[in-house]
């Protein structure tokens, strides 16, 4: 209960402080915009061309909006010099990663169902049918990419060379959960039902309970210091 | 019936022998640097993160 | 005892020489290039072994700070990136006479590839932490979260250039190898292991005398 209670301290923290000055969501629907203007010039505007290779240019966009706002994560503690503030945080520090995690995939989320609605719109996308489908996927593969990026967040926040390390740190653990997602938003957009991607589902399933268990247990040791 | 390819296993063969000598000469390097230094005090800066503490299995962080 | 070892290493090599060009026959279906797999299988097999090494020891770091066991973690990754470039090359060599271009996306060329550019990140996470016990603890982290990762890369890339479904999950064609050519993969194996042992060994000192020379 008290462990709950501090989870959601750190996620109503950091709700006030985005719902305040609405910096992160208004820089990455922007910027999402912009990506979709920027696969369009990339591209050309050949519908029939784009339609193969739209679900890898969704993921596309969620994994460089992710690697934008995850690489946020600890911003407001680290500028505002409020790092001994979560040291100090009494009890298992794997609260503050719940909060941090919880808090992370509420933005992706949001920036994710923004892109979601653009896309559809640009590239005449007919969502309706297959949007809770979809929505299992998406939310299962924000879920991995959200718990490793949160850990990798912690971990480069304090570092030199920190907006380049956590890219290159988070892309490759990606891997799986993007080979993953894409296939199965591939068959999910083609009209098949979710058996058809089970087993996609189920490696997306187990990488997120092992990522989850893996940033909880480790995560007291990245904010030690 | 197949070719042989004699050239491409000369190759593979030679690629790896580079890899693991390169190796071992940079790490035979590096402790020559080190006997050089031995009591100089300061390390050369191509030296990797280590490890300060000689004293290990301490449970108090940093600080 | 690391000179012996290093001797060893050397030794094993040699047999493994004579074994993978002397009393392996020439292949029926490729030829000899197919000699070139007595290098790049072992190889990756080592570089797992050194992955292997490293999560346990980055687990023990994590469990007591000891730094010994930051030294071991930080070797053995340095060393199995090592033998998985290797492996990724002599793959990549084999690949042009027999598939006819030098990369193609096969699953397992794809996977290795894959766990290659994670400990690559690794490396640079060691690097580029100046405090030594910060960055300790934050490549024990990821060193975990790498291994962990592993065995996820490898089945989603093998679904990934595969089937819609899988069909199992062994890969196919292990028992029907010549007892031969396996004799001379698992006498290779048994050098470059040697050899990775040696590499870790005096890496590991390597790092424990910087160690010593900066406190």
């Amino acid at each position: 209960m008290i462990y709950a209670r501090r989870a959601w301290a750190v996620v109503w923290k950091d709700l006030l402080v985005e719902r305040r000055s609405k910096e992160t969501l208004n820089a990455l629907a922007f910027f999402s915009l912009l990506l979709l203007f920027v696969f369009q010039f990339a591209l050309g505007p050949d519908r029939e061309r784009l339609a193969g290779v739209l679900p890898g240019l969704l993921w596309l966009g969620f994994v460089l909006a992710g690697l934008l706002g995850l690489g946020r994560t600890f911003v407001a503690e680290r500028e505002n010099d409020c790092w001994e503030g979560l040291l100090l945080a009494p009890g298992d520090k794997s609260a503050i990663y719940v909060g941090k995690l919880a808090g992370n995939l509420l933005l992706m989320l949001a920036v994710e169902a923004m892109l979601l609605v653009l896309f559809a719109v640009f590239f005449n996308l007919d969502l309706a049918g297959v949007l809770p489908a979809l929505g299992l996927v998406v939310v299962l593969g924000t879920l991995g990419l959200a718990a490793v990026g949160t850990l990798f967040a912690a971990m480069t926040a304090n570092l030199r060379a920190r907006e380049l390390l956590f890219p290159v740190l988070l892309l490759p653990v990606q891997v799986p959960v993007l080979l993953a997602t894409v296939k199965a938003t591939e068959a999910v957009l083609a009209g098949e039902p979710l058996g058809a991607v089970a087993h996609w589902l189920q490696l997306l399933a187990a990488a997120d309970v092992v990522y989850v268990t893996a940033g909880l247990l480790t995560f007291d040791f990245v904010l030690e210091g | 019936m197949t070719a042989d390819h004699w050239g491409f296993v000369l190759a593979a063969y030679g690629l790896a022998a580079i890899g693991l000598g390169a190796y071992w000469r940079r790490l035979r390097r590096r402790e020559k640097e080190l006997d050089a230094l031995g009591q100089g005090g300061r390390s050369h800066p191509a030296s990797g993160a280590g490890h300060p503490r000689s004293e290990p299995a301490s449970r108090t962080p940093r600080q | 005892m690391m000179r012996a070892l290093g001797w060893l290493a050397a030794l094993g090599l040699a047999a493994g020489l004579v074994m993978g060009f002397g009393v392996a026959p020439r292949e029926l279906t490729q030829g000899n290039v197919q000699r070139i797999m007595y290098v790049h299988v072992p190889s990756v097999w080592v570089a797992y072994l050194a992955f292997a090494v490293a999560f346990v020891a980055s687990i023990a770091y994590l469990g007591r700070r000891a730094a010994p066991a930051d030294r071991l973690a930080h070797a053995a990754a340095e060393v199995g990136t090592l033998f998985l470039g290797i492996t990724i090359a002599t793959g990549s060599i084999w690949g042009k006479p027999t598939w006819g271009t030098w990369w193609t996306w096969d699953a397992r060329l794809t996977s290795v590839s894959v766990v290659f550019v994670m400990y690559v990140g690794y490396l640079l996470l060691r690097g580029m932490v100046d405090d030594p016990e910060r960055g300790a603890r934050f490549a024990a982290v990821l060193g975990i979260i790498a291994a962990l990762n592993i065995p996820l890369v490898h089945f989603s890339v093998y679904w990934w250039r595969t089937l819609h479904q899988p069909p199992s999950l062994m890969k196919p064609g292990g028992a029907t190898m010549p007892p031969v050519i396996l004799a001379a993969l698992l006498v290779n194996f048994a050098a470059l292991a040697l050899v990775g042992a040696y590499f870790v060994a005096r890496r590991a000192r390597l790092l424990r005398r910087e160690a010593e020379l900066l406190a």
